[in-house]
């Protein structure tokens, strides 16, 4: 490793414009990495000018911006591969292997330290007594710092073309590849102790893992913000140039006042070539130039919505029981008494930890994709690129009626939220529903939730909900399909066309003989299903064909958006958007609604004719 | 079909091999003789006067289960349409699926060793959703590895990702 190493792989010709060194210094990237794995370093990393991400003024801040003046990737233009590509060994030097923070041992071996403190318990604590018990934390500690550092060592990443290469471990090496074509979604998170020394973590997120597959921590500020940047610009450059949702296609559909509707003018897809890229603003500020601020939750209703959770019902009933319970011993013990305490931080702890993580809660749009801040200790901006959204399910809560207000959440396949309920990460932590509406129009372009009318199952369907069958139903809106659902807390669930992954139609032996059939819709990344239960059987049937055609022409239209034909029937489903071209095996849905009511090959405009029977369709949030 | 199927009848279903009838009774057959033994293990070794009586109680069910399933072997179709695969299946628990090739991600052909010796394979289809429900059992060879070709042609031609 005394000299430049020579490209490994087919040499490919280098474009003019690339910077060719002469006087190149010895390639050393292990030289500040005394443990690295000597593989992936022989391999010059720097990638062919298309693949570099733009250089954007003010680079100052990106630590690992090489110098050269590598023009930005033509838009949707053929980038070559970087893998397998060598770009010059002169290059190399300007993406050498980076550490993480000096601090990150310190602070990592911290939370561990904690964490097993925690792990004694109160058991614990009792029984070995205060000195026994200060000299195991002690030595717990030691021992995890002791650990951290090792781990701290050992650690390096680096951005090899359009990929983030992480470099970890001690005995079991390993070199973990994360492709920016894969990135699903980029948080920036600051726990408390990290912001005290401006540092932050960077997690990003593919899918296919059951954690987190790449956390950076600590890295500091600036260097997360502007790897964060990077990444997503190059993803940006390698995602195809429509968005992936047939987006607001459906002009025809009525806007009320006040509503901001995204136009599509206001969602650049990426910033244009020579533009600066978004330079994120601080957690704290509410959006950075180039970002169109969609809302900003109010603290106090987050508030008032979190002690409106039942909960908080519990806490009484926890501490009745423990009174109780004192009251017939006539003695208090330390075991109830931690117990107790142990149990009300549990049922309680729900409610604040949204209230610590959602404070502040502040929705973007930005050019790389929706941009979320939150947190009030430990803060947190996450952004997901556009069309990874897999689907959205607003709630309205029982008691949130009373004050009109709604929650969203959306599900990002292989992110994994702790604090959030079935792997969903908060879009709404709680807002009216206009708000509500702008929102998930944010998130899911072409999704109007004022237009969304209920169609609701067959009366005979009490059979199985004798409540809930007033409440069950679906919509096939322009551009995602809608299955409400829930009785005290009535959700409703989108998933947009273009992310449906596979549809299933389940009929039981009860179902059956009062024909009915439940469609499911499946997404990617563990996510829940969207359910639509107990629907006539040859509505079922055709629903479900139907949702594979949708899901067909969405992907179709997202792949080359100008073959679609432009929205001259507004408000019309995206079956109107394919014509005759469906053959005869796809034009089922029209044909085979032999049941009541319209079929579901037509979906209408945007809602259901009316005059079903009995006229329950409802909108959406009633 | 009556309107009461949730299968659509306009399309060209296939049906599975019949050896997977065979290879159906075969594994119950196994199964019993399993049964069987441990039947006269606990009825002579262990003295175990109630060893049998379960036993064949236990025979009984799985012989009434093995009416069902052999029932529900029929029910298995697959039909390839234009830009999706259906797979339907079950008598009682009927379901169908639908899965755009576009979706695919990868296909299994497997063959447990049972398999091999009725000639017979299994085709799975996987898309990013893990509950995608997407299995064809009882293929022959032939047609699992003509059905794996095709839809991995097709999935490649529609490749849609996420």
């Amino acid at each position: 490793m005394s000299e430049p190493t020579p490209p490994v792989g087919p040499q490919t010709p280098l474009p003019p414009e690339t910077p060719l060194p002469t006087g190149t210094p010895p390639s050393s990237p292990a030289a500040p990495q005394p443990a690295g794995p000597p593989a992936p370093s022989a391999v010059p990393p720097a990638p062919p000018a298309g693949a570099q991400p733009p250089a954007t003024p003010g680079s100052a801040l990106a630590p690992g911006a090489p110098g050269g003046a590598q023009p930005p990737a033509p838009p949707g233009g053929p980038a070559p591969f970087p893998s397998v590509t060598p770009a010059p060994a002169g290059l190399n030097t300007a993406e050498p292997r980076r550490r993480l923070h000096p601090l990150t041992p310190l602070l990592r071996g911290l939370r561990y330290a904690v964490l097993a403190v925690v792990g004694i318990s109160w058991q614990g604590f009792q029984r070995l007594g205060l000195e026994r018990w200060a000299l195991a934390v002690a030595g717990i500690a030691i021992l995890v710092l002791i650990g951290s550092l090792v781990s701290y060592l050992v650690t390096g990443y680096h951005v090899v073309g359009r990929e983030l290469r992480i470099y970890e471990g001690l005995f079991f090496r390993r070199t973990r590849a994360i492709p920016v074509e894969r990135l699903q979604s980029v948080e920036l998170v600051q726990p408390v102790m990290a912001r005290l020394f401006g540092l932050a973590e960077l997690r990003l997120e593919v899918v296919g893992g059951t954690k987190t597959e790449a956390p950076l921590a600590y890295l500091t500020r600036e260097e997360a913000v502007s790897l964060r940047r990077r990444l997503l610009d190059l993803a940006a450059a390698a995602r195809p140039t429509a968005p992936v949702a047939p987006g607001p296609a459906v002009p025809g559909h009525s806007v009320p006042a006040g509503v901001v509707a995204p136009a599509p003018a206001d969602q650049p897809v990426r910033p244009a070539p020579g533009e600066p890229a978004v330079q994120p603003a601080a957690p704290t500020v509410p959006a950075g130039p180039s970002e169109r601020l969609v809302h900003v939750v109010n603290n106090r209703d987050l508030v008032i919505s979190q002690l409106l959770r039942p909960q908080w019902w519990l806490l009484p009933a926890a501490v009745a029981v423990q009174v109780v319970n004192a009251l017939m011993d006539g003695r208090l013990s330390f075991i109830g008494i931690a117990s107790t305490v142990t149990a009300v931080i549990g049922v309680i702890s729900a409610p604040v930890r949204v209230l610590l993580g959602d404070w502040r809660f502040t929705l973007a749009q930005a050019a790389d994709g929706l941009r979320i801040r939150r947190g009030l200790l430990e803060s947190r901006s996450s952004t997901v690129p556009e069309g990874r959204i897999q689907s959205v399910l607003v709630e309205w809560p029982l008691l949130w009626r009373l004050a009109g207000w709604v929650r969203a959440s959306m599900h990002v396949a292989g992110v994994r939220v702790e604090q959030q309920q079935m792997g969903r990460s908060a879009l709404l932590p709680v807002g009216t529903g206009d708000v509500a509406q702008e929102v998930v129009a944010t998130a899911l372009p072409g999704v109007v939730l004022r237009d969304i009318v209920i169609r609701p199952v067959p009366t005979r369907a009490k059979w199985f909900a004798p409540l809930r069958y007033r409440v069950l139903g679906y919509h096939l809106g322009p551009t995602a399909f809608a299955a409400r659902d829930g009785l005290l807390t009535r959700r409703l669930m989108l998933v947009p066309y273009a992310r449906i992954q596979s549809v299933r139609v389940r009929q039981g032996p009860l179902q059956r003989r009062l024909g009915l059939a439940t469609v499911l819709v499946d997404v990617a990344g563990g996510g829940q299903p969207g359910v639509a239960p107990h629907l006539d059987v040859a509505e079922a049937r055709a629903l479900a064909l139907a949702l594979a055609e949708y899901s067909r022409a969405a992907r179709r239209s997202a792949a080359a958006p100008a073959h679609r034909p432009a929205a001259s029937e507004p408000a019309s489903g995206p079956a109107a958007s394919q014509p005759a071209a469906s053959g005869p095996a796809t034009a089922e849905p029209a044909t085979s609604g032999s049941g009541p009511g319209p079929t579901v090959g037509e979906p209408g405009p945007g809602r259901w004719p009316a005059g079903t029977g009995d006229g329950r369709e409802t909108p959406a949030g009633s | 079909m009556t309107v009461f199927s949730i299968w659509p009848d306009d399309v060209v279903w296939r049906r599975v091999s019949p050896r997977l009838y065979w290879l159906t009774i075969f594994v119950r057959a196994v199964w019993l003789v399993i049964l069987g033994i441990a039947a006269a293990v606990g009825w002579y070794v262990f003295r175990q006067p109630l060893a049998p009586v379960v036993a064949g109680v236990l025979a009984v069910l799985m012989l009434i289960r093995l009416v069902f399933v052999l029932r529900g072997i029929r029910s298995w179709g697959y039909a390839e349409r234009a830009d999706d695969l259906l797979v339907r299946h079950g008598l009682l628990f009927r379901r169908l699926s639908v899965v755009p090739y576009g979706r695919m991600q990868f296909v299994d052909v497997t063959a447990g060793p049972l398999e091999r010796l009725f000639g017979l394979a299994t085709v799975q289809l996987h898309t990013a959703a893990a509950a995608t429900d997407a299995r064809i059992p009882g293929l022959t060879p032939e047609e699992a590895a003509r059905l794996r070709d095709r839809l991995a042609a097709l999935g490649e031609a529609r490749a849609a990702g996420l």
